[in-house]
């Protein structure tokens, strides 16, 4: 399902340029669980985010179901990321002036899913995370572990054949990390979801069938649980 | 998405009220403005173009030269008409028409005074005005009907049809009803309210039968049968004063109908402008006040992209495109453009009465037109676009990723661009400013220049019906005077506050040969000099007691100079084919423009045949209404069948300031408009940089900064901002207004005053603006703000 190769990606700052990943290549197949692990700093993030098209490396190739992410057109790559691509996101990242359905709504409509097909999708979700009476709520008046929720309802909306979280646990309790990381082992299982998070919990890791040690950019170590 | 995108917008509004609230207003201001303006300009526009011939119709001008410049006017000889009809090629149909004067109507005991006109029945054919009743093949023939227009015909017979029912002209004739027309649009340059044929015009005066090339006495329009024709019909236009009398040096041309009102400014012949450059100014004001709300939306919209950033970045990580981002940016200012533009109606037909009243004109919204509705639609679609291009740019263009990051948008760029605009803003305030005020010192200039008599407590009645007779006038005046209202009468032939009533034909010893000059000329009654307060330089001044002065004239100082008379007192001018003696010279005074220098003028002594008003100085120790009141019951007496038309000189007077005081006011108004507006989105940055500052401050307080420290700290950038502003704004300020300025033969010297005031008003507006904000945070405790972080 992902392929890279040889992927660099570097920031210049004044002409300097400072390296964040370097020689990058590994390949994710269709209903694995991965898990990204690795010290402050070691591009986890970066990497999370060339692999969800928000970023584009500096170097190398990106395939991405066979279509090769770096030549593509940007409304292509839109076209690709919207049907195929959830992000979760540590500090949730909900539109705060939409409601818990508006935010769930949000990525149907860009993918013009019809009426009755998002209503009902929507309402499935709902369901499943058990958070219908709290549909017209704004963000801000959710808990964190509920504002997550949402976020992987939100993700999950667009059917995505791949779900990408960066440290979606990191800013919850335990009990609440692990119903979150219940839900994606669900998901991983029941739908063959694909999934790759960033966490630095070792314990988080455990959930997924694979580990991806990263550290100063290179891949140290890429484990099967 | 477009419903959500709308919600959210809603929301948006809702939450941040403030913001809302003076981004709304600012563009519900400038919107009204632009509106108000525009109609304005297009009432001004369409004047004359109601016709639908309009573009092939023409006004005959004559230049004449006269003093070395020339003359031009729409006033000309009787029988052109008939000479363009027969011998100008591609001419449709000529007509003449006298220019409209007030006249009594009256039906049984209704009497009006009505505005009437006297035209051939071609007039008819070229400006088609529409017939309620009767037919319009079979007007204007017999001598003794008139047509009237619809709203006279219901104040003299309600709903009766007057068809063929009399009604009296002037107490003397019975004229019969033949047609009843739509009323006059009120933009047209030719209005009345009744229309009677030009035999009946030619009876009544039955001097201006005789066909006469020396004597300019009415309008002349003309249609050619196409446009194709104007120049070999102008060109044949030039020569007809001299092919048909000897000597008679004035050039007649084709002016065009629809240029009429707006160009009527000669010079050397030539239209050279007109009331078009007020109007040109107006839309460049109602285009710039419009802009300057746009520019506050703008900043607003920018100085809030720090907040927006989060969910730009989101609903890019969501699958949103750039384009729909855009989208959204530009449907919420299109939707706030049109919350803007529905207030914007409502401060509309609030304000439009105050303005009509103000400038003496019928401004409506015509809610049936449909370009009305499309001028409002671009209106808005520019607005929405303009406002919210740049935002909609600005902020669909950041990085997804760098926001979500968390990384600080690197605002440089956006900061500069909106002190910019800011200083945008604040030219043209500056700008708007100056010429303002240099406008109202021109003004108050003129208007202060002394004019050659004293034009206050004067009064003018128009002499009317019975009282245009010797014996009448004379007892009027009798009584007038012993009633004690007031110490002093005259006569004069013409409004002494308007112009007309020239005439080359006169001669004096040394008069360059083959030169024609112009005079002013007046009938004047005996006391004239004292009544209206002017000073006799030389000689003696005319009396009519007795018939003694009867071959005397008099000259104005002005004349004297023309005429280069060492000895003006005795000099013998040929006056209209007549010898007469000069005995006294007059100080010059202002009858036609305050703007330029007196015109010669020479006075004859009137033997109250051709009279048209009654002078007279109101008794300084009489209380002012009761001797009005005296003065109105005197006239009456002696005429009961009209209503007293008696005005106050200097009321009169005023109205040749006409077009400044417009220009003056509207200026001000609009003016003032572009400044609140600037300071609306002056107080939306100064809200927003304050909030943004708010940890800094807090700091520098707890450090020691006293409130007034932290104020000249947030004061000190926009100061400098409304500064540079200044600066680019006072070069362009003087370029136009001293354009403007040019046009003027008595005109002001540019002075430091109005640039003075223009930095201290918009310094001292500034820092009030963004004080009131930032007082309360510079008051605000400290630990409050730091304790969030
Ligand atoms: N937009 C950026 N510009 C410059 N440097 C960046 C940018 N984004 C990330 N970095 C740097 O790249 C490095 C890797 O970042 P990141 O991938 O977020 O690390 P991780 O998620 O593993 O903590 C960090 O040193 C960070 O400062
Ligand atoms: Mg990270």
């Amino acid at each position: 399902m992902i392929e890279l190769k040889n992927i660099e990606k570097y920031y210049a700052t004044k002409g300097v340029k400072h390296y964040v990943l370097r020689h990058v290549s590994t390949s994710i197949k269709q209903g694995e669980f991965v898990s990204i692990m690795g010290p402050s700093g070691a591009g986890k993030s970066t990497l999370l985010n060339i692999l969800g098209m928000l970023e584009e490396p500096t170097y190398g190739s990106y395939e991405f179901m066979g279509e090769d992410v770096t030549t593509l057109n940007e409304r292509k790559r839109i076209e690709l990321y919207r049907n195929h691509i959830g992000f979760v996101f540590q500090a949730y990242h909900l539109i705060d002036e939409m409601t818990v359905y508006e935010n769930i709504e949000a990525p149907l409509l860009y993918k013009k899913i019809g009426g009755s097909e998002r209503k009902s999708r929507i309402a499935d979700l709902l369901d499943r995370f058990n958070i219908v009476a709290k549909k017209d709520l704004f963000p801000n008046q959710l808990s964190g572990g509920q504002q997550q929720l949402v976020g992987i309802a939100r993700a999950l909306a667009a059917q995505p054949s791949i779900i990408l979280a960066d440290e979606p646990t990191g800013n919850l309790q335990s009990a609440q990390a692990e119903e979150i990381m219940n839900l994606f082992q669900k998901l991983n299982k029941e739908e063959g979801i694909t999934i790759i998070q960033v966490t630095h919990s070792e314990k988080n890791a455990q959930y997924g069938n694979r580990i991806l040690h990263i550290a100063d950019g290179v891949i140290k170590e890429d484990l099967v649980v | 998405m477009f419903k959500l995108n709308l919600k959210i917008a809603l929301r948006n509004l809702w939450k941040n009220k403030g913001f809302s609230l003076i981004n709304i207003g600012g563009l519900a201001i400038g919107l009204a403005s632009c509106m108000i303006l525009l109609l304005y300009i297009a009432y001004e526009w369409s004047y004359d173009k109601q016709y639908t011939n309009a573009d092939k119709t023409y006004v005959v001008y004559q230049n004449a030269p006269a003093n070395g410049k020339i003359f031009s006017w729409a006033w000309t000889p009787n029988i052109m008409a008939n000479e363009i009809a027969v011998k100008i090629p591609g001419v449709k149909y000529a007509s003449h028409a006298s220019y409209t004067s007030s006249k009594l109507i009256s039906v049984g005991n209704n009497k009006i005074s009505s505005r009437l006109n006297f035209a051939d029945p071609n007039f008819i054919k070229i400006f088609d005005y529409k017939f309620i009743k009767g037919n319009p093949d079979q007007v204007l023939k017999d001598v003794n009907t008139i047509i009237l227009t619809k709203s006279l015909s219901e104040k003299l017979f309600g709903n009766e049809d007057p068809i063929n029912k009399t009604i009296k002209l002037e107490n003397q004739e019975v004229l019969k009803v033949e047609a009843v027309i739509e009323d006059v649009p009120v933009n047209s340059s030719i209005t009345f309210e009744c229309l009677a044929p030009w035999s009946l015009f030619i009876k009544r005066e039955p001097w201006a039968r005789e066909p006469n090339w020396g004597n300019n006495m009415c309008l002349t329009v003309v249609q050619l049968k196409d446009n194709k024709f104007l120049a070999e019909a102008n060109a044949d236009m030039k020569g007809i004063y001299k092919r048909n009398q000897q000597g008679n040096t004035a050039e007649a041309l084709l002016f065009p109908l629809t240029k009429w009102h707006l160009y009527d400014d000669f010079q050397n012949g030539k239209s050279v402008g007109g009331k078009i450059e007020q109007l040109k100014i107006f839309l460049l004001l109602a285009f710039c006040i419009l802009l300057i709300a746009c520019v506050n939306f703008m900043n607003l919209s920018t100085a809030r992209s720090e907040r927006r950033s989060k969910e730009v970045g989101i609903r890019k990580a969501i699958g949103s495109s750039r384009k729909s981002l855009i989208g959204q940016f530009l449907l919420e200012s299109v939707f706030i453009t049109l919350i803007s533009t529905i207030i914007a109606f409502i401060l509309v037909e609030v304000s439009l009465p105050y303005f009509n009243n103000l400038l003496n004109i019928g401004l409506q919204i015509d809610y049936k037109s449909i370009s009305f509705w499309g001028t409002l639609l671009m209106l808005m679609i520019f607005t929405g676009f303009m406002a919210g291009s740049y935002p909609a740019l600005y902020l669909s263009s950041f990085e997804p990723i760098k926001v979500l990051k968390g990384l600080k948008i690197k605002s440089d760029a956006s900061v500069s661009i909106r002190k910019v605009l800011v200083v945008v803003q604040f030219v043209f305030a500056a700008c708007l400013i100056v010429c303002t005020s240099v406008i109202y010192q021109q003004l108050r200039y003129v208007k202060n220049k002394p004019i050659g008599y004293n034009k206050s407590n004067l009064v003018q009645i128009a002499v009317q019906g019975k009282m245009g007779n010797n014996s009448k006038l004379d007892l009027l005046k009798t009584q007038m005077i012993n009633s004690g209202a007031v110490t002093g009468v005259t006569f004069f032939s013409k409004d002494i506050t308007e112009s007309g009533n020239n005439t080359t034909d006169v001669h004096w010893q040394g008069k360059p040969a083959g030169e024609s000059i112009l005079f002013n000329n007046r009938g004047i009654g005996s006391d004239f000099i004292k009544t209206i307060g002017t000073e006799l330089v030389a000689g003696r001044e005319l009396s009519t007691i007795t018939k003694k002065d009867s071959n005397s004239i008099m000259l104005n100082e002005a004349a004297v100079k023309m005429m280069n008379l060492k000895n003006p007192i005795g000099a013998k001018i040929g006056y209209w084919g007549v010898e007469k003696t000069n005995i006294g010279v007059v100080k010059d005074f202002v009858v036609e423009s305050a703007y330029q220098k007196v015109a010669p003028m020479i006075f004859y002594p009137s033997y109250m045949d051709d009279v048209q008003v009654i002078i007279a100085r109101l008794n300084p120790n009489q209380n002012i209404s009761s001797s009005l009141e005296t003065i109105d019951n005197l006239v009456r007496q002696i005429e009961p069948d009209y209503p007293v038309n008696r005005k106050f000189v200097d009321e009169a007077f005023e109205g040749k300031f006409q077009n400044e005081k417009l220009l003056g006011t509207l200026s001000n108004w609009f003016g003032g408009f572009a400044i609140f507006i600037s300071c609306l989105g002056l107080l939306g940055l100064a809200l927003f940089m304050a909030e943004q500052r708010k940890k800094e401050i807090s700091i520098r307080k707890v450090l020691g900064a006293s409130t007034a420290n932290i104020l000249t700290l947030l004061n000190k950038d926009f100061i400098k901002l409304v500064a540079i502003a200044n600066v680019i704004a006072f070069p362009l300020a003087y370029i136009i207004i001293n354009r403007w300025l040019s046009a003027f033969e008595y005109r002001i010297s540019i002075s430091a005053l109005p640039f003075i005031i223009a930095i201290s008003l918009s310094v001292l507006i500034a820092i009030l603006t963004v004080s009131i904000q930032s007082v309360k945070v510079a008051k605000a405790n400290p630990v409050d703000a730091l304790k969030y972080e």
